[in-house]
């Protein structure tokens, strides 16, 4: 029983892994020049350290330019943000013990929203060209959020989850609000706050990816730490408390991984919806809700789907493209309420 | 000594919910907490759980305040069965039970075959063996129940606190987990501390009990110690009455009837009985607001006991000897006294036979008189038909003859108008 469960779970992982790589490569391949598969994976292997005798350079140069300084990036920067956003939402709903959690719930997102509108508007004031600005200040308002809403929930000393849920929900509202005012006042700058608002990859080059690595690998380190002790907070705080896990310590660190992981992500690709309540659900739903299993299969779905979504985003409406949050929106919505009406039994 | 519970004073908010609180529980002791609702049972069983800390106090372990010990540390001596189940989330019973092994297990260690073994051991004791495989939100309350004590045990704790471990079970399942804890207690030298709502349950198993009262300890004592109709008056605030033979725990039975107001306006009734026949007609004439005498019977007959459980006036005869001339004498007293006399439905043999010649004397000389004649009296005669003869005179003496007990009293309300 438990071998051949396990068979069928690693049979699912290579799968899953196997999506990731197509999905990578048409990611890559797609576009205005189409490239074909077997001339990616050479490019892309030739300049893998210690590889590159092997490939001979049989390529057109701009093909590898394409590769490399455009759509490899890109592509690589989608999976990360994928995986950085579904783990977050997975860490809301399983600290919460609620399906509805998510980034945008708690307001962590409508908060590196907010630092990333403000900080395009200053940029117009102060007129000062800050290349890095955007994701810094969306970095740091995601922080200052979730250290907010967990400072309001707080109640001699814990922070029970339903009054996380209800700070979230309150302190959300407002950063809305004032994104809304921020946009209001943001005159000739509209149009690029919309635009980076609506989230997307367009023209993110390795930049990015290196901006985003630093927070992604803390955040998802101390998810995957603490797999075990989500397992037993989903049986609740107290339970959880008897087994020993130190429950208010965990759910700190926990809400400061998520909060860095969806800081990074907003900081990048601006606002992307449904990734973090939608691959969570669809996982749990495979895999069952034990994080040991669940975390690096919704690392791995999570980068599959917002890299599809990309290249939907860029074929539907080709040459032209469309925001990436439009199309998870449009994707994800639909699938996911087919698959609740499907499962009305099970609680997530 | 094992835990030292040192003036703990503890609470959400405002008013303290325990107030200056010392306990002492040993090791291997089985510990039943009981009290009303709100008293602080629970309240202090989360106190020793290390989940809310006190404001004042020290709970002490082994000499070691928990406060000031890790989670693990105390989880690994210590298993809590909490009344909340929180079971919602589709993991198989395996994986729960599993879950008991968090605090023995190192950060990304695996489980080892120690942790199985134990979790097999918890599964078997507590029955949930053949659950393993199915997943936790399609189980009945009564097995969560015993997948949550699976949980526990699979901590291997040295003790193991319940609170209200029973009250998802059915009847069956209720005495199997007392007794299962006992059998811990004994076979693994495990101490069990319990908030237990049934306090019959407490006294049968508990070796201690705790008795809260508005978050102060009201009472420590053995079960006979502690159980007693004033500590339920003074705690619970109501009648009761507690029932304990040597061998035996005491046990306590609610009055659920109210007592009829006292005062010499009630009207009275006579019942001849025996055998367990008045048991039923007691209680309804007194929640009726009558007045009862009863005999003559033995001591020990269950009539005679209920009569005396509920304080009505029995004229009573030795065990096993006939009815004398001077009970007869004296039960003839009590039925002129009375306005009815009610002949229940009794079996009638030599020893009680004169109890039948009062009522023929009383309805001949004109008393009011209901016979129950339920059952016929040819199969209830054990005088070889003098019984049935008499009992044949008696229904000729303008007797009135009902089918059961309740249409005599109906008969007796009937004419509460025109009576006397």
């Amino acid at each position: 029983m438990t071998n051949s469960y396990s068979m069928k779970r690693s049979i699912i992982f290579t799968l899953l892994i196997m999506v990731l790589l197509i999905s990578v490569v048409l990611g890559i391949g797609i576009g205005a020049i189409s490239i074909p598969p077997s001339e990616i994976v050479r490019i892309l292997l030739s300049h893998v350290p210690g590889l590159q005798y092997y490939f001979a350079k049989g390529w057109a140069p701009e093909h590898a330019t394409i590769v490399l300084t455009m759509r490899f990036p890109r592509v690589l920067l989608a999976a990360l943000v994928g995986t950085g956003l579904a783990l977050a939402g997975t860490v809301f709903q399983g600290l919460f013990r609620n399906p509805m959690a998510d980034p945008y719930v708690i307001g962590v997102s409508s908060g590196a929203a907010l630092g990333a509108v403000g900080s395009i508007l200053l940029q117009s004031v102060v007129d000062i060209p800050l290349r890095y600005g955007i994701p810094a200040f969306a970095f740091v308002f995601a922080i200052i959020t979730i250290l907010l809403v967990y400072n309001l929930a707080r109640v001699g000393g814990k922070a029970p989850v339903m009054n996380l849920i209800l700070a979230g929900v309150a302190v959300n509202s407002v950063i809305s609000a004032l994104v809304s005012l921020c946009m209001f006042f943001s005159g000739n700058q509209l149009h690029q706050v919309l635009f980076w608002l609506m989230g997307g990859f367009s023209g993110r080059g390795m930049d990015y990816v290196y901006i985003f690595i630093p927070y992604g690998v803390v955040g998802t380190a101390i998810i995957f730490v603490y797999a075990r002790e989500l397992n037993a907070m989903l049986l609740g705080e107290e339970a959880a408390e008897h087994l020993g896990v130190e429950v208010e310590r965990v759910k700190r660190r926990l809400l400061i991984a998520a909060a860095l992981l969806t800081g990074a992500c907003v900081a990048v690709s601006g606002m992307i919806g449904f990734v973090g309540l939608v691959i969570p659900h669809i996982v749990r739903m495979i895999f069952g809700p034990d994080h040991r299993t669940l975390l690096p299969a919704v690392a791995l779905v999570g980068a599959s789907f917002l890299l599809l979504a990309d290249i939907l985003a860029r074929v539907i409406i080709a040459p032209g493209e469309l925001p990436v949050g439009i199309v998870t929106a449009l994707v994800g919505g639909p699938f996911f309420i087919y698959l609740l009406r499907r499962q009305k039994s099970t609680m997530f | 000594m094992l835990f030292n519970i040192l003036g703990v004073t503890c609470g959400y908010g405002a008013s303290p919910v325990l107030k200056d609180v010392n306990v002492q529980i040993n090791s291997q002791d089985f510990v039943g907490i009981v009290g009303p609702n709100g008293s602080g049972k629970s309240t202090l069983l989360r106190t020793i759980s290390r989940v809310l800390k006190p404001t004042h106090g020290k709970v002490l372990l082994d000499e070691k305040d928990i406060y000031q010990m890790s989670g693990a540390e105390v989880a690994q001596k210590m298993a809590v069965v909490s009344q909340e189940q929180g079971l919602d989330f589709p993991f198989t019973v395996k994986d729960v039970v599993m879950m008991g092994r968090i605090p023995h297990l190192k950060r990304f260690a695996r489980e080892g075959s120690r942790d199985f073994a134990a979790v097999a051991r918890a599964m078997d004791l507590t029955d949930t063996a053949v659950l393993a495989d199915r997943q936790v939100t399609e189980l009945s309350g009564g097995e969560k129940q015993r997948v949550l004590l699976a949980r526990a045990l699979a901590q291997e704790p040295q003790i193991l606190l319940l609170d209200e471990p029973t009250s998802y079970l059915d009847i069956n399942y209720q005495i199997e987990i007392m007794e299962l804890l006992v059998r811990m207690r004994r076979d693994y030298g495990l101490t069990i501390i319990a908030v237990l709502h049934d306090l019959n349950l407490a006294s049968r198993f508990s070796d201690y009990l705790l008795v809260m009262k508005k978050g102060c300890v009201h009472a420590v004592g053995t079960p006979h110690q502690v159980i007693t109709i004033p500590m339920i008056k003074d705690v619970y605030g109501c009648e009761v009455r507690v029932e304990c033979s040597s061998s035996e725990r005491p046990y306590m039975v609610f009055n659920a009837e109210t007592k009829p107001a006292a005062g010499g306006s009630a009207r009275r009734v006579h019942v001849v009985g025996g055998g367990g026949s008045g048991v039923q007609i007691f209680r309804n004439l007194l929640n009726a607001g009558w007045q009862i005498s009863s005999g003559v019977v033995n001591v020990g007959d269950s009539d005679w006991q209920e009569a005396c459980r509920l304080g009505i006036r029995v004229i009573e005869a030795p065990p096993f000897c006939p009815v004398g001339a001077d009970e007869a004498a004296l039960n003839k007293e009590m039925m002129q006294k009375a306005e009815f006399i009610i002949l229940a439905g009794i079996p009638f043999g030599t020893g009680n036979l004169r109890n039948l010649e009062t009522v023929l004397e009383e309805a001949e000389r004109g008393a009011r008189v209901i016979v129950v004649d339920n059952i016929d009296i040819n199969e209830r005669d054990y005088t070889g038909g003098q019984a049935a003869l008499l009992y044949q005179k008696l229904l000729q003496s303008g007797v009135q003859t009902v089918n059961s007990e309740w249409e005599a009293m109906q008969l007796m309300e009937g004419s509460a108008g025109n009576a006397i």
